[in-house]
């Protein structure tokens, strides 16, 4: 730290090239350890290839080099708090938060106080910027966003009635709300919907329910992920339900492709697809070279876009300085990405970004298109 | 009323709010990392004191103790949260609640009153388990307390973030309730409740045996580190100003646990010596793991540093400080040790209640096995009575019928008028019958003088209690023992305190468990005359179990002989000694003075009933 401040005091007294001397100083508070390196980690990994692969081109703008301040916060709220506190103290110009709204949110104080905006690595519930203040932005298709897309999609695709299937346990399984929003705004008919518990499994009563309705709903819509959908789509399908399902990312696991029958046809959103020549593609090639092994996680790509989004913003403020980065990250438009094109620009901290949709064909997967969302129909975060 | 040194707590007290100040003052130099550092051991540290002063005092190991710290984390914020957050977050809550707006002081007042009340309930239903069932009830505690803040959304958010809550938790407020809550867990340890139940801690049924009422003194306990944990919980939940359910489960009861083992459950020196030494590891080696360079080397960043660090402190613990780095004594214990003896001029009264004990046809059986088999007695103050009987005739057995440690499977008894069928033992304790053990039951890690004291404290009211305990102690010869440990003495010892202690609960009688075992023959003619001399001079009737013939005739007014839980034979001591039924059956053939069963003699086959 002391090296550091001495680099600046250095720069600032103009006895290092101004060229080289700025250092776009981001602070990384991920948890490295505990429950939320599941997503963490990975998405760090990413950072870690775009920043090396900007760093070589000479920096930012090819003059500005990025340095990262990583510190694990053990996906502990308090331990997030402090460390951002620490980096808050060391100067840096952008932050980067857990995959989680706890240990962001409880970051947040700082983070406002401190006017450095804080980007968290993979909450996907919008109403996170808008808890935590024009600072904070997130890096993730939002839920409302996934939702918007696939009830455009079903509506394009000639679907006029639905039905959807959420739990209020968490706020991503209350996904299928926007996709009601959604779908009742373009004008289809909601036949009903269920709720379940988190872990519930049984799901004989919901299923008997759809299939007695008459006529039976064209699309069903659902953010159950394991060991919940499985569950439920046999249980579906065993009764002779045959409406399109669509899922969430949740279920972009390899069970959803193992099983079989129930599952063929089944449509669902998720972050990103490597068609051959598509910027995935290429960032996975890009990762076996420097890992040696292929990337596991769609969340490798999502922290390379990250990065992607810091140094956008940085080129467009022109400076080091947190109040204009923050600025012209919220303004940004078209910033391509490893997974997608990102904009921010008209939202208030959620990017907006392709969704990609994935249809299950004979147990693998085919991409249906990365459609992305009329703006207008995106439904407005909701609280509850 | 406090059982220690006023002195001794005065300087405790004073060095444990130094010790904050002085640590606040540092952090708040160093600047604004520092103090939130600082702040989170703060409430680490109440959560970590509370829970000691239920587990430390107790010896019940809690893994429930963060839904205390949920629901004053909840309620408190509930209390804080602005009225227009909760109209846009909390749409469904009643309308009283919506609309308060308190500050935090008042908040965490109100989330103490609540918790207490919570506590209260569980506590009734925790406090009827025993050891590890105990420990696993709180674990289901704290499963239960985090399922109905999940399944009650419309105050809680369910699981998702409860934000918006006014982050007021400044390092001089954790401080400030810091200090409080070391003074509370101090001042609970040396009180009266809390030395009581230490006591339970270290022998349950000797506590009982001198009249303390283990859970009464495990709820009072309980409400009290409730209390503390609701304080915690508000803290945090100011501090951070966004929190989940999930804060207050199994990760962060674990983080706080290990900080209570580490340092040493029982005392409140333990809680601060974990929680400082894990914080200061954690916060070295979390500077190490982003890497650093040690001149050509450049070590590299490993994340999960913290964690292994951790974890290695707690196997030394546990390998080479079992009962913790600070031990079972606090700081100013070691340091300033009290007084020396002192001559007594406390006298302990006479008996003036001549009430007789009489218990008819007790019967106790085991399964198959008959221990006891309809025997009736009656013990008198003033009269020596012994009880003799080959190995395993049910002798143990009779006295724990008599003092309420065993329930008889028939049979009833009486003290006077009073009858004593059913009674616990610390109220049969109360009415004036204490006793000592076969396999001696002190309480080992707490001084001989608390030991006696206790005893004071638990019966008659507590009234005199220190003067009975220095009586006590003077008449059986301890009381230059009074400031060690009871449970480094020899065996004979040991025997007298146990003695002391039974007699410090004012007894009318006195039952003693082979009270003579271990001592050689000088120690045993010794405590011949001071047994004497507690019939003679206070009229305490005592009943007497002993191997030593000569003891017993020498000393008893009356013998009774039981033999395969009958009782074959009553009398004066010539009268027994001419017994055909007693020298067929215990004497055997040939009769002799001599005691047949050796000296010091342990019958294993009734230690325990």
């Amino acid at each position: 730290m002391k090296r550091l401040a001495l680099t600046t005091a250095l720069a600032t007294l103009g006895m290092i090239s101004p060229a080289l001397a700025e250092t776009l100083k981001v602070g990384v508070a991920t948890a490295q350890t505990g429950g939320l390196a599941t997503y963490d980690a990975p998405v760090i990994e990413g950072v870690h290839i775009a920043v090396d692969e900007i760093n070589e081109a000479g920096g930012i703008g090819g003059n500005m080099p990025i340095e990262l301040l990583e510190k694990d916060v053990r996906s502990d709220a308090a331990q997030t708090a402090i460390a951002v506190q620490e980096l808050v103290d060391e100067g840096v110009s952008v932050l980067v938060l857990p995959c989680d709204a706890d240990p962001s949110l409880a970051a947040m104080g700082i983070v406002s106080g401190a006017m450095i905006p804080a980007i968290s690595t993979c909450a996907s519930s919008p109403t996170l910027p808008m808890v935590g203040g024009e600072y904070m932005f997130a890096n993730f298709p939002g839920d409302n966003v996934q939702a918007t897309v696939s009830a455009e999609w079903a509506w394009e695709q000639g679907m006029k009635t639905g039905y959807i299937l959420y739990s209020p346990d968490t706020q991503y399984t209350t996904l299928p709300l926007y996709f009601a929003e959604v779908f009742d705004a373009l004008g289809g008919e909601m036949l009903g919907q269920d709720t379940y518990s988190i872990g519930q499994q049984d799901f004989s009563a919901i299923v008997t329910r759809i299939a007695s309705l008459d006529p039976q709903p064209d699309v069903i819509m659902t953010a159950a992920y394991e060991p919940d959908f499985p569950s439920f789509l046999n249980a579906l399908r065993a009764a002779g339900v045959t409406s399109q399902v669509i899922g969430s990312d949740g279920i972009d696991s390899p069970t959803t492709f193992s099983l079989g029958a129930p599952a063929e046809g089944l449509v669902f959103t998720t972050a990103g697809y490597a068609a051959e020549g598509s910027p995935l593609a290429e960032f996975n090639a890009k990762y076996e070279d420097v890992t040696g092994a292929p990337s596991q996680t769609v969340f490798n790509a999502v922290g390379y876009d990250l990065v992607k989004v810091i140094e956008a913003a940085t080129e467009a403020a022109g400076s080091t300085d947190p109040q204009a980065i923050r600025d012209a990250l919220a303004n940004l438009e078209g910033v391509q990405g490893a997974t997608s094109v990102i904009t921010y620009k008209g939202t208030d901290g959620m990017p907006v970004r392709e969704v990609s949709m994935i249809r299950v064909k004979e147990g693998e997967r085919e991409l249906v298109g990365q459609p992305s969302p009329t703006a207008e129909l995106i439904p407005a975060p909701r609280m509850q | 009323m406090l059982t220690a040194s006023p002195r001794n707590m005065a300087i405790a007290l004073a060095a444990a709010a130094a010790f904050v100040i002085v640590a606040a003052l540092v952090a708040s130099g160093l600047g604004a990392a520092s103090e939130r550092v600082l702040s989170v051991f703060f409430i680490s540290l109440i959560a970590v004191v509370g829970i000691g002063i239920y587990s430390g005092n107790s010896g019940v190991l809690s893994f429930g103790h963060l839904s205390f710290m949920a629901v004053g984390a909840y309620v408190s914020a509930l209390l804080t949260l602005p009225a227009a957050m909760k109209a846009a977050t909390l749409p469904k809550l009643p309308a009283w609640l919506a609309a308060t707006e308190l500050g935090l002081f008042p908040a965490i007042l109100v989330a103490i009153v609540v918790t207490c009340a919570f506590a209260l309930v569980v506590g009734l239903a925790v406090g009827r388990l025993d050891g590890s069932a105990a420990t696993i009830a709180t674990l289901g505690l704290l499963i239960i307390t985090h399922g109905v803040i999940i399944g009650w959304r419309d105050v809680t958010r369910g699981s998702g973030t409860f934000f918006g809550v006014p982050r007021e938790t400044s390092l001089w407020v954790a401080a400030g309730w810091c200090i409080a809550a070391l003074v509370v867990a101090r001042l609970y340890r040396d009180s009266v409740s809390g030395l009581r139940l230490r006591a339970s801690r270290e022998n349950a049924i000797a506590a009982g045996a001198v009249g303390v009422d283990m859970k009464r003194e495990r709820l009072i306990s309980w409400i009290l580190s409730a209390a503390v944990m609701a304080v915690s919980g508000a803290l945090i939940a100011h501090f951070l100003g966004a929190f989940s359910p999930k804060k207050f489960y199994f990760v962060d009861t674990f983080q706080l646990l290990a900080m209570l083992i580490v340092g040493g459950m029982t005392t409140v020196t333990g809680a601060v010596t974990g929680a400082v030494t894990i914080t200061v590891v954690t916060e070295v080696l979390r500077r190490f793991e982003s890497g650093f360079d040690i001149g050509a080397f450049t070590v590299p960043q490993v994340f999960g540093t913290t964690q292994i660090g951790i974890a290695l402190i707690i196997l030394f613990a546990m390998f080479r400080k079992a009962e913790g780095l600070a031990g079972l004594k606090e700081w100013e214990e070691r340091v300033f040790t009290r007084r020396g003896a002192e001559k007594t001029a406390a006298t302990l009264p006479a008996v003036s209640d001549r009430s007789a004990l009489t218990a008819e046809h007790m019967t106790m059986r085991f399964g198959g096995l008959t221990a006891v088999n309809d025997v009736s007695v009656t013990l008198r103050p003033g009269e020596i009575v012994g009880l003799i009987g080959p190995n395993g005739s049910g002798k143990t057995t009779l006295l724990n019928m008599l003092s309420g440690v065993l329930e008889p499977t028939e049979g009833t008894s009486r003290l006077g008028e009073t009858k004593l069928d059913g009674l616990p033992t610390h109220r049969i304790a109360e009415l004036g019958i204490a006793r000592t053990f076969q396999n001696i039951r002190l309480f080992p890690s707490l001084t001989v003088e608390q030991n006696v004291l206790v005893a004071g404290l638990s019966t008659g009211s507590g009234e005199d209690a220190r003067a009975r305990a220095e009586a006590a102690l003077a008449r059986l010869g301890v009381a230059g023992h009074a400031d060690k440990d009871a449970g480094t003495f020899s065996y004979g010892d040991q025997r007298r305190i146990e003695i002391a202690r039974a007699l410090a609960c004012q007894p009318k009688l006195l039952f003693l468990d082979e009270p003579a075992a271990g001592m050689n023959r000088e120690e045993t003619d010794a405590l011949m005359e001071t047994l004497r001399g507690l019939t003679r001079e206070l009229g305490i009737g005592i009943l007497l179990v002993d191997h030593d013939l000569k003891l017993i005739n020498s000393l008893c007014d009356r013998i009774l002989v039981l033999n395969e839980g009958r009782l074959i034979a009553s009398g004066a001591p010539a009268e027994i000694r001419r017994d055909p039924a007693v020298i067929e059956a215990y004497l055997g053939t040939s009769q002799t003075q001599d005691d047949p069963a050796e000296p010091g003699h342990q019958p294993t086959e009734e230690n325990d009933p």
